[in-house]
């Protein structure tokens, strides 16, 4: 919301800078959040006269001016329509900067010369109007600079509010802040209502269908205005708030609003339709147009202004085309109600539209504030339209809102604040505040209806020190709370994850868990979805049911922009819906993914990575957390290429999944190249690691190691032959690792060599050679008679 | 003298040699005495021909062990020598040996450091689902239902009446429902906004929540326990600016504000010339919410604080584009490895 400096000086009296009032609001809870000379783009801007105006030959729309500045006569062209010869005007010299940062230079226009520029009010930064240029008085001195001229010095502060003050949508709620802080009186503006003897009554009747929804409906009758443009200080004020000059009815009650922050509609009477308001709920599928030209279809959600039969208004949004002041209004109905805040919050959805009047009753106007918005807008009327008001309010106000009775508890106050305020001193912001106060311990306070807000005693405690400032608590030194914090399993077992997969060379990814549900639906036809029904995109439209699609995302992210060594890992949540309350999982997961090559270096030598990168790593994460080991069987997984597709067991149970991702499942995403990935559902892994370390102590025995490079069957898998050496040598074998592996040339077609290293050693006593060559036999025995094994080299 | 014997003297004297030569040129002199053509070493693998069977065997084993060692050797010494004129042994401008480690993606780091500090006060950390209920989301942090307080955070909404998290501070009313005061609790984790995706905003963004309850806990605590968090993350010597704020879950409730730490408060780029950064919002717990969760707000009082981690960050290191933390490029993420 914007507000006139000017105006809020005039509240209170206050002659602090436009910088200190914001300053101060914003440490008060009012955040200013711009401060804006109304007249920055009125440097070198005068009061200019046209003395001549030419026709430009073969130009139709612009002319040649011959313009007065005071000090000489320049030409200048210009394309306004209400350009006129002996016209008062603002007048831009070069050198000017005007709106957008644009300066006025000499320039050449159709072999013109011009030096200048004639404004409008958008070129000057005073409002959105470019329909043509401003004229000023005929009495306006030549040369005078406009600011000046037009007493134009203000400027605009930019507030950013909450949701819970509406009392600040206005001047005087804000202005009644800044006199809490200056701890003076707010200056109301004063004024006396003359009003004509006929009654109000006699033109209108008001009566409410649905008062839970409108609590109070009034109306004043002002006839034989004349509608015409407001006079200059209040269409600078209106200019001054953001707020564009109408007419005078309408400038009126847009000013009133402004100043006291009740919305006002003016109906034109004759327009209206009948000598009935009725208020009531629309009917389904009504229609109404409202004055934006706009046509709805109503339902029940939205409050309807009536003559009884059809619509005049959507109640607190915004007024009918049918019965809008025109320019040839005369007498005029002017409305002030009070609306239920979430009534008029349903309705502004309903008719799509948010207004200058539903914002201020969506967060709460004063019932009681009505009196005070009619009889000043209907004396301006008098005053400025030379309208008769009709005597009395007519006022539909069946249960009147009372003001509210809040007690605060001097000392609670400083209990929750931490601070030594004085009774007396919260007293009198209070007072300050407009609250009226009594008692002492508890002090009394009675809330007027303007301040809906304040509820409850934490409420006033926190207008207390709102205004007396964050600035007076002293900020504690000591450390309160518990005095150990322990630290959650899978907290401990993330932090140790990432160490271990860094350590490992892979880097870390984070998803943001929203998914595509085209893209799910192809990798995991069969896993249920969870669906936004707000989506900001299709391809953001479900919580994600694997970690894959965003890991393969990042890939093609990677591989565009030329980075080609992939080793990446998430740990990350999917998402699963129950049944109504129940069963909504989150289990976390971790995906690793692998594509392209290792980074050539001058003695490393690049090599794709492949499924091993994946295995390596999962085998760092099992002997870290201590887990079983995992067993990869071989298993069709619904994105993963046929041959390279496994299934992740630890002890039987299923944990997850790696392999191959399909080429034609990774062109979705853009990727030609392979991607190796494995994903491993957590639930359970976090909780099956051995924390325990248990010391083995050293052995005392010389170890014997030996190779073993034997011939086998290509399709034996090295594991099985490593169980088989281990079963036949027993638990002297400590240790037995691939060392080579070979198929090529050298050996048979289907065959293999796999050398092995055994490392025998007993923990009771020294092996000699003979007992290690027994057993070196048995092994050598059992691997022939189970693979059919043939011994390359002992 | 057995060949064997012969052969072991001659390595003997050969390495002696070495060790005490004092130029190129008289151990280029030496070598051409036992590995030249004609030199005693050669002589004695000549003449293995002439040595019966098994001694053959074992002598040329030997011998040929010996030329292989002197060889080395030879090489070695004259290097010694010929330093200056030749490349050195080691060019220590290559880079040594690869040895790379993936890096912690940026967010992992802040939230590992805020909540590491915050740890060190004695919060403990608790986590709470990303999809919620209207209830833990809203309703509990006393937004009241269809109140213009609810538009300043755009929600998701999921089917089967879910929603997805706009703040993490559900997870503070799962604990009070949860556990009795003393709670001392940070909360972080990912939140939602219904956002259209740009430099500035996202659909995602993480957030550490932070709130205390016990008896007698008041504002000044608050300010104390924020006052050194942002001198632990921040830096020391920068002021803090608290200004009341709303929230619907405290009161008083207040943002705050920190001297631009780019700039020391002058006025920058960065801090839009203001000389001040938001970073956070905080309060005191409402006495609603706390009924809400049976606990006797007479008896107990909290304060609660909600801290984003993307803009501390992008503040931090300077970055443009919030972006980043979610395409996992890795020219970015490897910057903070």
């Amino acid at each position: 919301m914007r507000v006139s400096y000017k105006w809020l000086k005039e509240l209170t009296g206050l002659d602090w800078s436009p910088d200190e009032m914001g300053e101060r609001l914003t440490l008060s809870g009012t955040s200013c959040e711009y401060i804006e000379s109304t007249a920055r783009y009125m440097d070198n801007v005068v009061v200019g006269q046209v003395i001549e105006l030419s026709a430009i030959e073969g130009a139709d729309k612009i002319k040649k001016a011959v313009v007065d500045d005071g000090t000489e006569r320049v030409d200048v062209v210009c394309g306004a329509p209400n350009v006129a010869a002996q016209q008062k005007i603002a007048f831009a010299r070069v050198g000017a900067r005007l709106v957008g940062d644009f300066v006025i230079k000499k320039a050449k226009i159709r072999g013109i010369e011009s030096f200048g520029m004639i404004c409008s009010e958008r070129e000057l930064g005073m409002s959105d109007d470019h329909s043509g240029i401003i004229v000023l008085d005929d009495d306006a001195p030549v040369g005078t600079p406009l600011v000046e001229h037009l007493d134009y010095d203000d400027f605009m502060l930019t507030f950013e509010l909450t949701p819970n003050r509406p009392d600040s949508m206005s001047a005087i709620g804000i202005a009644r802040d800044l006199a809490a802080l200056a701890s003076i009186k707010l200056r109301r503006p004063k004024f006396d209502l003359t009003e004509v003897a006929t009654p109000a009554s006699d033109s209108i009747k008001v009566s409410i269908d649905d008062p839970e929804a409108c609590p109070r409906y009034a109306a004043r009758i002002i006839k034989n205005v004349k509608i015409a443009p407001s006079p200059w200080w209040v269409r600078k004020r209106l200019l001054a708030c953001g707020v564009r000059p109408v007419s005078n009815v309408v400038d009126i009650t847009n000013l009133v609003m402004l100043e006291c922050g009740h919305p006002l509609h003016a109906f034109d009477l004759d327009r209206f339709g009948s000598d009935e308001v009725v208020v009531r709920r629309a009917h389904d599928r009504e229609k109404f147009s409202t004055l934006d030209g706009r046509e709805h279809i109503l339902d029940e959600q939205v409050l309807l202004i009536t003559n009884g039969k059809s619509g005049v208004a959507a109640g607190g949004v915004m007024g009918g085309l049918n019965s809008e002041v025109e320019d040839d209004t005369t007498d005029i109905l002017l409305e002030a109600a009070y609306f239920n805040p979430s009534v008029i919050r349903k309705s502004r959805r309903k008719l799509e539209t948010v207004t200058e009047s539903s914002s201020r009753f969506e967060k709460g106007a004063d019932p009681n504030g009505i009196e005070y918005a009619l009889n000043r807008a209907a004396q301006l009327m008098h005053e400025l339209c030379g309208g008769k008001v009709h005597a009395g309010i007519v006022d539909c106000y069946p249960k009147r809102i009372e003001p509210r009775t809040i007690e605060l508890r001097p000392a609670r106050c400083n209990a929750v604040l931490g601070t030594n305020y004085l009774t007396e001193r919260m007293k009198q912001i209070l007072t300050d505040l407009e609250l009226e106060v009594s008692c002492d311990d508890p002090l009394v306070v009675t809330v007027p209806t303007f301040r809906p807000d304040l509820e409850r005693e934490i409420d006033l405690i926190e207008e207390v020190v709102r205004i007396e400032g964050f600035d007076s608590i002293e900020d504690s030194v000591t450390n309160i709370g518990p005095l150990f914090s322990r630290t959650l399993p899978e907290d401990q077992f993330a932090r140790e994850a990432r160490w271990v997969l860094t350590a490992c060379g892979f880097d870390e990814m984070l998803d943001h868990g929203l998914g595509s549900s085209r893209v799910a639906k192809l990798f995991n036809p069969d896993l249920p979805q969870v669906r936004i029904l707000n989506p900001v995109s299709e391809e953001l439209d479900i919580m994600r049911n694997s970690l894959v699609p965003s890991a393969l995302a990042a890939v093609s992210h990677n591989l565009a922009h030329r980075v080609l060594d992939l080793r990446l890992f998430e740990l990350g949540k999917v998402y699963f819906a129950g049944s109504g309350d129940t069963d909504w999982r989150e289990p976390d997961r971790l995906a690793l993914t692998v594509s392209g090559n290792t980074p050539q270096g001058w003695r490393e030598t690049a090599r794709p990575f492949d499924f091993y990168d994946l295995t390596g790593a999962l085998r760092r994460l099992v002997e870290h957390f201590r887990w079983p080991d995992f067993d990869f069987v071989p298993d069709k997984v619904s994105f993963l290429d046929d041959e390279i597709s496994f299934r992740i067991k630890s002890e039987g149970r299923a944990v997850g999944w790696a392999g191959l991702i399909a080429p034609d499942q990774a062109r979705t995403l853009g990727v030609k190249q392979p991607v190796l990935v494995a994903e491993i559902d957590l639930e359970g892994l976090i909780d099956t690691r051995k924390d325990r370390i248990k010391f083995e102590p050293l052995a005392v025995y010389p170890a014997a190691p030996r190779d073993l490079a034997i011939l086998v069957d290509a399709a034996i898998p090295a594991g099985e032959i490593i169980e088989c050496v281990r079963s036949a040598a027993g638990e002297l074998a400590e240790s037995v690792e691939v060392f080579d592996l070979y198929t090529g040339k050298q050996i048979e077609r289907g065959k293999k060599s796999i050398a092995l290293s055994i490392n025998y050693r007993s923990r009771s006593g020294s092996l000699s050679t003979e007992q290690v060559e027994e057993i070196q036999r048995g092994v050598v025995a059992k691997l022939e008679q189970e693979f059919n094994a043939e011994i390359r080299d002992k | 003298m057995s060949p064997l014997e012969e052969v072991a003297r001659l390595r003997q004297e050969a390495l002696e040699r070495i060790s005490t030569a004092d130029s190129l040129a008289s151990l280029k002199e030496f070598r051409v005495q036992y590995l030249g053509r004609k030199g005693r070493l050669t002589a004695i693998l000549k003449g293995l021909k002439d040595l019966p069977v098994e001694q053959r065997k074992q002598v040329g084993a030997e011998a040929n062990k010996c030329r292989v060692q002197l060889e080395q050797d030879f090489d070695v010494a004259e290097r010694r020598f010929s330093e200056k004129s030749e490349a050195p042994l080691i060019d220590p401008t290559l880079p040594g040996t690869a040895q790379r480690v993936g890096a912690m993606h940026l967010t992992t780091q802040v939230i590992e450091e805020m909540c590491g500090i915050f740890y060190g006060m004695g919060f403990e950390i608790a986590r709470g689902p990303d999809i919620e209920t209207d209830y833990y989301n809203f309703s509990a942090l006393n937004f009241p239902p269809d109140h213009p307080a609810r538009d300043m955070q755009d929600t998701f909404f999921v089917e089967g009446d879910r929603l997805l998290r706009t703040h993490t501070t559900p997870v503070q009313i799962r604990e009070l429902e949860k556990q009795k005061p003393p709670i001392k609790i940070i909360t972080p984790g990912k939140c939602f906004r219904n956002e259209a995706i740009c430099s500035r905003a996202h659909v995602a963004f993480h957030q550490v929540d932070g709130f205390l309850i016990d008896k007698g806990v008041t504002m000044a605590d608050l300010k104390g326990c924020l006052v050194a968090f942002c001198k632990a993350f921040f830096g020391e010597g920068l002021k803090l600016k608290f200004r009341p704020s709303y929230f619907p879950f405290t009161e008083p409730s207040a943002e705050v504000d920190i001297q631009c730490f780019l700039c020391g408060g002058d006025g920058c780029a960065v801090c839009k010339r203001t000389g001040w950064l938001e970073i956070l919002g905080c309060g005191m717990i409402d006495p609603a919410v706390l009924e809400m969760t049976g606990h006797d707000p007479e008896k107990y009082t909290g304060y609660a604080f909600g801290i984003g981690v993307e803009r501390p960050a992008m503040l931090k290191y300077r970055i443009d584009d919030i972006r980043l933390f979610y395409n996992n490029d890795l020219r970015f993420l490897r910057q903070f490895v």
